[in-house]
């Protein structure tokens, strides 16, 4: 059997990736910190500033995450063929054929299924869903951030209504996320078992391997 | 009815000698004579206290002075609605006097049900001798929140709705002024599940400009330095996007605390009596609310002797913030719980490590499922089995 390389995605997704990997790693450590301190000290005079710091990271990270985020919303309108909107959502017969064939076969129903070299439109739909959350979390993140910018305090406040509330809603979309990086590492690590194209190596590479016709 | 109405009021509803009392607390210049009316030298230390909370420059101080000794002192409708009157209370009552009597003193308070003298017939004649003549000029100071439900009738006064009153006053004010949580966002009647449908003034005027001083109570001050601005600059001062004015609710409690280095550097009371606590540690971990808190409570303080709850051990409750009864419980918790279905009630790390504890379960079963199948295909169908997986 021979298979050929496919370039699928281009160095700006793989930056963005591996930028989101990095700040949600960071984030998910730095805001459960912040918001059930595990260090607790007696010490006077030391001006070690542990909280300080860890917000500090957890604010920087929080800036990563958001160009990760801008990038992906540049890569889903103006990205190459695989990467963006259009190759997702189950609108057109195309996507949503892929996308009960793709259930079915991951709910080991059928053995195959059609093969796409981009993202399957499951997959696509939840990286959609996981941008969208990101939004929210952007947004209530820097509510809490500013909390002297009007810009900040009127976009969060519409949303939220009080910090608190954006507090609580920032918290349970970190569950969120913890959630949605056990399945997607799960379901990666799955794929690369089962089909051979690779996928774990193409996002260091940006290329799939594809198995000739004949 | 105007000051000197409201001084036979004071001593008639509370008798001389608990106004006595009063002035010799008050320290006052004048020793034990018997005057409600400030004396200068208070009248000048109220307002410039209450400048000082506006922020304003001292130069501002005198016409301050002058415009809240002018004689034509704004009419007041005081309307009280579902509330327990700890608003005017902690007003009228403060400890030092200054602040309370300058209320008195600058304002022409025409209809106020807790200090009023007039009852019945008289008091409504009142409140609408004000409405006729000064329309479009009074003030207008709402304490407690409106019912809805029901066509309002869980608060009547004289066989009226509270929702009619406040319906029939408010066009016709200059401004309103919602003092304390409820009248601002419904406070605890407003409570889930609010058997009242109660609702803040903001959410029932429209057309007059409606200003919120939320807390439970409010500061004092963070209401005078409202009345105050208004009368020196003949408008209400600039609010944030709640309503509040940004001088007394522009910052969080948590970046004005004595306690922040302590946060910063990791020392926290970890629960109400240990060591943390004793040396006045921060009050994060026992539940403090002032990371999310908007208010002036560290900085103006209360009661004149200059604390505030977290300057004496014990966390902020967030009590200007909207919904603060649903989202700031448990009090002594950092977040609200989240409500499960099933009417289960869990706090969000533990609903979320059960939820990624239960996907976990899932992807194992998924995987082991995979794992059979695979090992079935190989003994059924040998040599070919690569291709097929
Ligand atoms: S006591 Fe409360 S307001 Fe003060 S630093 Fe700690 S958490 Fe913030
Ligand atoms: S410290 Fe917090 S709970 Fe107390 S009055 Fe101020 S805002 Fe309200």
């Amino acid at each position: 059997m021979s298979y050929e390389t496919v370039r699928v995605w281009s160095w700006l997704l793989r930056v963005y990736h591996w930028a989101l990997v990095v700040s949600i790693t960071a984030l998910a450590i730095t805001g459960w910190y912040v918001n059930a301190p595990w260090t607790g000290t007696t010490l006077e005079g030391v001006a070690s500033m542990p909280v300080l710091a860890m917000r500090n990271v957890h604010f920087a990270a929080g800036y990563l995450f958001t160009g990760a985020l801008l990038i992906r919303i540049y890569l889903f309108l103006f990205g190459n063929r695989f990467e963006k909107l259009g190759d997702l959502l189950p609108v057109t017969g195309r996507n949503l054929r892929n996308l009960f064939s793709t259930a079915l076969y991951y709910l080991y129903l059928s053995p195959t299924k059609e093969e796409r070299m981009g993202h399957n439109v499951l997959a696509g739909m939840s990286y959609l869903l996981t941008m969208l959350v990101a939004v929210f979390q952007l947004i209530s993140g820097f509510f809490l951030l500013y909390p002297e910018s009007s810009f900040w305090q009127g976009l969060g406040g519409a949303i939220f209504s009080s910090q608190q509330q954006g507090r609580f809603v920032h918290h349970i979309l970190m569950w969120y996320f913890l959630f949605f990086a056990l399945i997607h590492v799960y379901l990666v690590i799955w794929n690369e078992i089962k089909a051979p194209e690779g996928l774990i190596s193409s996002i260091f590479s940006g290329r799939k391997f594809k198995e000739n016709e004949n | 009815m105007g000051l000197v109405a409201v001084t036979s009021v004071f001593s008639d509803a509370y008798g001389e000698e608990c106004f006595t009392r009063e002035v010799v607390m008050a320290d006052s210049d004048k020793g034990n004579i018997l005057d409600l009316n400030l004396d200068r030298r208070g009248f000048i230390k109220g307002c410039t206290a209450v400048a000082t909370a506006l922020g304003v420059s001292d130069a501002l101080i005198p016409r301050m002075v002058e415009a809240a000794s002018s004689a034509q002192r704004p009419p007041v409708i005081w309307l009280h609605f579902q509330e327990c009157t700890g608003c005017t209370e902690s007003l009228l009552r403060s400890s030092h006097p200054d602040i309370g009597r300058l209320i008195l003193e600058i304002i022409s308070l025409d209809y106020h049900e807790t200090v009023m003298a007039g009852s019945g017939y008289q008091a409504e004649k009142s409140l609408h001798d004000t409405l006729e003549k000064y329309a479009g000029q009074f003030l207008c100071v709402v304490e407690g929140a409106i019912p809805t439900k029901d066509n309002g009738i869980y608060c009547q006064i004289a066989g009226r709705t509270a929702v009619d009153i406040l319906a029939e006053v408010a066009p016709k004010a200059a401004a309103v002024i919602a003092i304390g949580s409820c009248s601002s966002f419904g406070g605890i009647q407003a409570a889930a599940p609010n058997p009242t449908g109660a609702v803040g003034v903001r959410d029932l005027v429209s057309g007059t400009p409606v200003i919120n001083i939320p807390g439970c109570p409010p500061n004092p001050v963070s209401f005078m330095g409202t009345v105050l601005h208004y009368l020196t600059f003949k408008r209400l001062p600039p609010t944030d996007n709640l309503g509040r004015p940004l001088f007394a609710y522009g910052r969080r409690n948590h970046d004005q605390c004595e306690r922040r280095a302590h946060f910063d550097e990791g020392r926290f009371a970890e629960e109400f009596g240990d060591h943390g606590h004793l040396n006045g540690y921060c009050l994060y971990k026992v539940g403090c609310k002032g990371p999310g808190t908007f208010a002036n409570c560290p900085t103006a303080r209360f009661n004149d002797v200059g604390v505030w709850p977290v300057s004496v051990g014990h966390g902020c409750i967030g009590c200007t913030e909207p919904e603060f009864w649903d989202t700031m419980t448990p009090f002594y918790e950092r977040l609200p719980d989240v409500k499960l279905p099933g009417g289960l009630v869990s706090d969000v790390d533990g609903a979320g490590k059960t939820v990624l504890g239960l996907t976990a379960a899932a992807v194992g079963l998924h995987a082991a499922v995979g794992a059979v199948k695979r090992m079935a295909q190989c003994k059924c169908s040998g040599n070919d089995s690569e291709e097929e997986v």
